[in-house]
């Protein structure tokens, strides 16, 4: 390669690449543009053109083997965006400004339409519910299903069938407000001897085949179990079930979530209970590592009730939030032209000092 | 237009579009119960059938909770069909609203975000005010677990086809935020394991100290730092076969080699210090150059009014008075004679440099001079190179390198092979970290119990310890601290549990409060000053005064009633029965202590027993 050629290549290859060549060979080169940037490096190479030439190889093969970045979309700044927003509805039937979408937004009276109360059927449980409860059977489970999609139903399905074999189930929720509901719910299911609460200085039906309680009273009973003094029946343990489980996660508290599935005894089935999360498997495939049997993740996404989007302006104006009826899930971008242009009407007149 | 929607305004048009029952996320407290306020003075009422079931499930409740009956709210809520539902309420009354909202009786719930995880009913419709949320001071943007924790309320399960989530702005809104967390995926979550000084003494009684270090492989931090190390390994990995071509070469250890043998030759050549380019002779002269000085230069002389250095110019300069009265900067080597004459010269700092009254007198004294000056003889030094340290040179004589083969290939590749090989170490070094970080924080622990006598040197349990690990709160250490100090040697059960109080509460909304007696304020100065040193170990508590005092007048005084107590400060009610709620799991935790510090837990026994009546006696 003669001076022309190595110009040449040089010219060719992006500035990031001529600073990572450049790393060692002159100094301050980031001051530099481009031209001057090849004018030093073909001077600094004076001394030593085939080490030059050899990295310079080796950085273009570097660069080859990445894979290319993805053309990223770009987003125009929300001022381009809102000029274009007030002529698009008056030209409804337009494509929107990301242009893979050409169905025309969904109509204020489609998105209210179907409100109502379904008639009432005979309770059926889902398959992820069916599905969970077979999965206790043999492992332990842990589930993350949204909010709202009957993670109550398995829970007591899953208490009667430990209680049908004598086992004693222990039930945690995160908070005391949450153990006083499910007193009373359970209470209901399965009659008031059935169900015991235990909270710091106060127990009642100690004795009873279903425990409630705070993810710390149990904490306590696993440290007192492991220092000697047994306080509950542990070894006719069958089933804990721990609602809420995304507090694991809970800043000052989810330690205790740790170390009560630490200590949990080997032969009681867990079953964990959440709501939806980003990260599911990895706390099965954790349960799976500590824990003598495995750990099946039951994971699902949808809702059991359709779920819509709105958006409702100060001067009680409704419109559909987003371009379809239901959520359209990662794409965020589709919003109703009409929730839109509301939107930036109220940024507008509430004053430029909080646009962002 | 207005800011945001009135809340009448808002429930109206929900119930007209046939959107209720709904609940409404407003972003404080005082936002709730302002919407309650603004209901109170509107017109609106509910048919009759509706009023008469929310009566009739709020008997029931009031069955189990009687306190309920005297709540000032009922006449509202069961008037406008709406409710208010935050942390400020006591316990049974939120437990009253749930249940009207599960039987369908109120039309609307306004609720604060930050206890979305605690409202635990659903509803038709969930209205969305905000985008962020007040954590720990700060206003953070709302994360979409948290947006799909606050939208899954909505569509109950058998009683609705669908469920609306409603955003209206505020002027707490970002669009965006919202709307990417309606469609986006909910966050990974992370482990928060932390080591509590309780765990440590816990762990230590039940496991030999050789045992912990698997228990705390078994944690789900564990468990998540394993995974950054497996990132870490692949990238190690990587960079291993990156480190292949730059393998041994003539030497061995060719790498450390060059680079030792290139920091010799850098020695070698030093870099030249920054230096002036001046003449030795002119820098000589420059101590002379002060104000006032009579000088000659290649035309006439001059009087130097000052000297300086500036950016623009290599060279020093001075500002020089010709004879004539002219004034001019020029570089210091201009001077060609210094003579054995200055002038008093009274220096500003501003152009010409001088007071005009001086300017004047040296332009005379410079008319008047003798054509003859004595001269100042200047020694110029000239400047000695500094010789190469000669152990440098023999050192570099024993270098292989320049008369070695590789030569031309190390010196080409040093560069990244030695950046390459810097990678590796530092990974190396994370890698180990992350293995044994909750290994180390344990030992701190252990470490600090042991200073203060609660571990052996053996890390297992003194008696202090074995007591100590009943305590299984937070500021535990500050609490068996205070014990064995014996600040609470024979106390009172008002006293005891007002300390207990000020160390559980965590909150630090002001508000107005009773006063405490002359006792507790000599017991919470000292609780305070042993927080005060213990510090380095554990973060003290907020220690309110104020809450403290409350609690004391609650426990000592047993004919006050809830409204009583209510009346004596601001303090919303909820909080206050979160504060003794908590207390009383402090103290339950002192009663524990029954087998080696009999009278402290009697005194815990008659606080909670003192403290537990009225509102407090109904729920669990």
């Amino acid at each position: 390669m003669n001076t022309h050629e190595l110009e040449r290549l040089l010219m060719q290859q992006p500035v990031s690449l001529l600073h990572r060549l450049a790393r060692g060979r002159i100094s301050r080169h980031f001051r530099s543009g481009k031209r001057k940037l090849v004018d030093l490096l073909l001077q600094a190479s004076a001394e030593n053109r085939p080490g030059l030439e050899s990295d310079l190889q080796t950085l273009i093969d570097e660069r080859a083997q990445r894979p290319q970045p993805v053309p990223v979309e770009k987003t125009r700044p929300p001022e381009a965006r809102s000029r274009q927003a007030v002529p698009a509805t008056s030209r409804p039937h337009r494509t929107d400004d990301h242009g893979h979408h050409h169905e025309p937004p969904v109509s204020l009276h489609e998105w209210l339409s179907g409100i109502g109360v379904p008639p009432p059927q005979p309770f059926v449980p889902d398959a992820w519910q069916v599905e969970a409860l077979a999965k206790l059977a043999e492992t332990d489970v842990v589930v993350s299903v949204p909010t709202g999609s009957g993670k109550t139903y398995v829970a007591i399905e899953a208490t009667a069938r430990a209680m049908r074999e004598n086992r004693t189930v222990i039930y945690t929720s995160p908070l005391k407000a949450l153990s006083n509901t499910k007193f009373t719910e359970f209470s209901r299911v399965f009659g008031p001897g059935q169900v015991g609460i235990l909270t710091g200085d106060r127990r009642e039906h100690s004795q009873a085949p279903l425990l409630i309680m705070t993810t710390e009273i149990l904490r306590n009973l696993l440290y007192d179990a492991a220092g000697g003094e047994i306080d509950v029946r542990l070894d006719t343990l069958g089933l804990v079930i721990m609602d809420e489980s995304q507090y694991l996660a809970d800043p000052e508290r989810g330690v205790v979530w740790e170390e009560t599935l630490i200590f949990c005894p080997s032969q009681a089935r867990l079953l964990l209970l959440s709501a939806s999360i980003g990260n599911p498997q990895d706390i099965a495939d954790w349960l799976t590592a500590i824990r003598p049997s495995p750990c099946s993740l039951i994971r699902h996404t949808k809702r059991s009730v359709p779920l819509r989007a709105g958006y409702l302006h100060p001067n009680e104006k409704l419109t559909p939030l987003f371009r379809t009826a239901g959520i359209p899930y990662g794409q965020p971008h589709l919003l109703h032209p009409e929730a839109k242009r509301l939107f930036i009407e109220y940024e507008e007149e509430t004053g430029p000092s909080r646009s962002r | 237009m207005p800011p945001s929607i009135h809340p009448v305004d808002l429930v109206a048009t929900l119930r007209q579009r046939n959107l209720t029952p709904a609940i409404i996320f407003l972003t404080s407290r005082r936002a709730c119960d302002e919407a309650m306020q603004s209901f109170e003075r509107s017109q609106v009422t509910l048919p009759k059938t509706q009023q008469e079931q929310i009566a009739r499930v709020l008997t029931q409740v009031t069955e189990q909770f009687p306190s309920i009956a005297e709540h000032p709210l009922i006449e509202t809520v069961q008037r406008i069909g709406v409710a208010a539902h935050h942390a400020g309420h006591l316990p049974s009354w939120k437990i009253a609203v749930e249940e009207l909202m599960r039987t369908g009786s109120l039309d609307a719930v306004f609720a604060t975000t930050t206890l979305a995880a605690g409202v635990d009913f659903p509803a038709r419709t969930v209205v969305v005010t905000q985008s962020s949320i007040r954590k720990a001071r700060d206003f953070t943007d709302l994360t979409a677990s948290e947006i799909q924790q606050l939208a899954g309320r909505a569509g109950r399960r058998g009683k609705d086809l669908v469920g609306f989530a409603v955003i209206t702005p505020s002027p707490y809104i970002d669009l965006t935020v919202l709307t990417k967390g309606l469609t986006g995926q909910p966050e990974a979550i992370h482990s928060q394991f932390v080591i509590s000084y309780p765990m440590v003494l816990n762990l230590l009684k039940a496991h030999p100290r050789e045992q912990i270090q698997s228990i705390l492989a078994k944690s789900f931090a564990q468990f998540q730092l394993n995974q950054r190390t497996a990132v870490l390994e692949t990238k190690l990995d990587s960079l291993r076969a990156e480190m292949e071509p730059f393998g041994p070469r003539v030497c061995s250890d060719w790498i450390t080699q060059w680079q030792v043998f290139e920091q010799a030759r850098k020695r070698k050549k030093p870099r030249s210090p920054f230096t002036r380019q001046e003449s030795p002779d002119v820098a000589a002269r420059l101590h002379f150059l002060t104000p006032g000085r009579v000088v000659g230069v290649t035309r006439g002389r001059g009087i130097i009014l000052r000297q300086y250095r500036s950016k623009g110019q290599h060279a020093p300069m001075v500002t020089l008075l010709r004879e004539g009265g002219s004034l001019n900067e020029c570089p210091a080597s201009i001077v060609t004679q210094v003579f054995d004459r200055t002038f008093d010269c009274e220096e500003t700092s501003t152009y010409p440099w001088c007071t005009p009254q001086a300017l004047e007198q040296l332009t005379h004294h410079l008319t008047d001079l003798p054509p003859r000056l004595p001269i100042l003889p200047i020694l110029a030094h000239q400047h000695e190179e500094t010789p190469i340290d000669s152990s440098i040179i023999q050192t570099l004589g024993d270098f292989p390198c320049p008369t070695c083969p590789s030569r031309q290939a190390c010196q080409r590749d040093f560069p990244r092979a030695s950046r390459v090989r810097q990678e590796i170490q530092r990974h190396i070094k994370s890698i180990q970290a992350l293995q044994t970080s909750l290994w180390h924080r344990f030992q701190e622990r252990i470490d600090v119990l042991e200073k203060f006598g609660y571990l052996h040197a053996n890390a297992q349990l003194t008696a202090d310890g074995e007591w100590a690990r009943l305590i299984r709160i937070d500021h535990s250490l500050l609490i068996t601290e205070l014990i064995r100090a014996e600040a609470f040697g024979a106390i009172d059960p008002p006293l005891l549990a007002a300390v207990m109080a000020s160390i559980a509460h965590d909150d630090d909304r002001p508000g107005s409060f009773p006063r405490g007696s002359a006792g507790l304020v000599t017991l919470l100065f000292q609780v305070r000053k042993l927080a005060e040193s213990l510090t380095p170990h554990e973060a003290p508590p907020m220690l309110r005064a104020d809450v403290a005092a409350l609690t004391e007048r609650w426990v000592s005084d047993q004919t006050l009633t809830w409204i009583g107590l209510a009346r004596l400060t601001t303090m919303a009610e909820g909080d206050m029965f979160r504060l003794f709620a908590r207390t009383i799991e402090f103290l339950s935790q002192l009663k524990t202590l029954k087998a080696t510090h009999p009278s402290l837990a009697e005194s815990a026994d008659h606080a909670i027993t003192a403290m537990r009546r009225g509102v407090l006696e109904e729920l669990p």
